[in-house]
């Protein structure tokens, strides 16, 4: 563990005294924000669904048709360990939405795929100690940081000091993003209008991963992409340590190799999935899933988040101390 | 001046659809949702700024004191899928304010809806969640 966030390691040495590592059935009182609907994105239509669009050589396309505008309205996902496929097959996330369009007498695509409302990160509440949770594999000292970025409310979260998401977080922070095909490049780019406003690039000239020192510990770390059928794969590694994986805290370390598919089965629905591998945080893999709506008539607007980030000046330490600025 | 600041008790279902997410950084770690705050006052500065924008308020209290509040909102990206413009706001303009306060107590709030006395316009001072859950309705 080398991340820069000793000021949170100090507090989780302390947590580590006090704290059971596994916190069975602590679930926390407040359902975590899904950010937007899933399952489709749009207005209910009557007719089937809008194939999704394909590029000229008949490659499934994960953008913009011609001549048309949208955007992938990504949804707000605080905590990971709700996405995790567990063994039946279902992740804590659908069985909520399941359990909730049962209450309405079982008619499904309304609004059991709406929005919570509120939501941790939001208006709806603090985090208040949730524990680590069971379908998770942490190791014991994944699981005290957990506990104890839950303990303090997340307020170390790298992205709230503007640094950007790593790994499949990219994908679960609610601000507008598009993927751009580049065939004849033999590259896809992925821009995010949050997410620090920032970019990855997936190799798929067949290029493998640096290996040794040329591998160089980045935020988003090397990606490298393939095609299998509609499918597109992306195998990344090379992360620094920075980035927490979710709003809620779940630690990895620069062991962690991400596996992600991304799949378009309608117009308007990205299927997402990602399998987290870090030996160094986790006793072993596990797979998180959501889907993404496509937003018809969005577009990517400016959002520098470095501008005038006030939360830095009232951020204190575990001591109450500011951790910008003069101490007192 | 009719300004005037009042503090009520957590009401239950106070958030729902029309909370204000914060994407950015732990609402949790600086405002409390269970203390909200509705004040009206008059607007002193816009800082229409990333990550979030924030304006002030003169708020009147019933002893008579005026005090300058600071409020938090979206960022501008996501306030113009909201509706708002950096001109909705002007200094002068009279402005009720829905929010939670900020946990220190301070007089900082986090703005969730924002009615513009003059014209009753009732606007949320939306991050990218609801924004973008809106484009999607629409």
């Amino acid at each position: 563990m080398r991340n820069g966030q000793r000021i949170a390691f100090i507090g989780v040495m302390l947590a580590v005294l006090s704290t059971a590592f596994w916190g069975v059935g602590a679930q926390q009182a407040s359902a975590p924000a899904a950010g937007q609907r899933e399952g489709g994105g749009g207005r209910m239509s009557a007719g089937p669904p809008e194939p999704a669009p394909r590029l000229a050589d008949g490659t499934m396309n994960l953008g913009r048709a011609p001549g048309e505008k949208g955007v992938w309205s990504v949804p707000y996902i605080t905590n990971m360990g709700e996405r995790v496929i567990e063994a039946d097959g279902t992740t804590v996330y659908e069985r909520r939405m399941a359990t909730a369009r049962g209450a309405r007498g079982g008619r499904g695509g309304g609004r059991g795929d709406l929005p919570l409302g509120g939501g941790e990160g939001t208006a709806g509440g603090a985090r208040g100690g949730a524990k680590s949770e069971p379908q998770v594999p942490f190791q014991p000292w994944a699981a005290a940081i957990y506990d104890y970025n839950s303990k303090n409310n997340s307020k170390y979260d790298p992205e709230g000091y503007c640094l950007p998401p790593g790994g499949p977080r990219l994908m679960a922070t609610p601000y507008p993003m598009e993927i751009i095909q580049l065939p004849e490049q033999k590259r896809i780019l992925m821009i995010f209008e949050g997410a620090t406003h920032i970019w990855r690039e997936i190799y798929m000239d067949g290029r493998p991963h640096p290996e040794g020192d040329a591998l160089n510990p980045t935020y988003l770390g090397h990606s490298v992409g393939h095609w299998e059928g509609d499918t597109l794969v992306v195998d990344v590694v090379g992360f620094n340590e920075q980035t927490w994986m979710d709003y809620y805290g779940h630690p990895h370390t620069d062991m962690l190799h991400v596996v992600e598919r991304f799949s378009r089965p309608t117009k308007n629905q990205l299927r997402y999935e990602a399998v987290y591998d870090d030996p160094g945080a986790y006793t072993k893999p596990f797979t998180v899933r959501w889907n993404i709506p496509w937003n018809a008539s969005g577009e990517l607007t400016e959002y520098i988040c470095q501008e005038n980030n006030k939360y830095l000046q009232s951020l204190t330490d575990d001591f109450g101390q500011p951790i910008f600025g003069k101490k007192q | 001046m009719r300004t005037r600041f009042a503090a009520f008790a957590a009401a239950a279902g106070f958030v729902l659809a029309t909370a204000t997410a914060i994407a950015h950084h732990s609402f949790a770690a600086e405002f409390d949702a269970n203390q909200p705050i509705n004040l009206k006052g008059t607007v002193t500065k816009i800082e229409w700024q990333n990550p979030h924008t924030y304006f002030y308020i003169d708020v009147t209290e019933p002893n008579g004191t005026v005090v300058n509040w600071g409020l938090e909102m979206g960022s501008p990206n996501g306030l113009m899928r909201a509706g708002w413009t950096r001109n909705t706001l002007k200094v002068g303009d009279v402005v009720s304010v829905e929010g939670s306060r900020a946990k220190d107590k301070a007089q900082i709030g986090n703005a969730r809806v924002v009615t513009l006395a003059a014209t009753g316009r009732r606007l949320f001072a939306a991050s990218s969640q609801t924004d973008s859950t809106q484009q999607q309705q629409r």
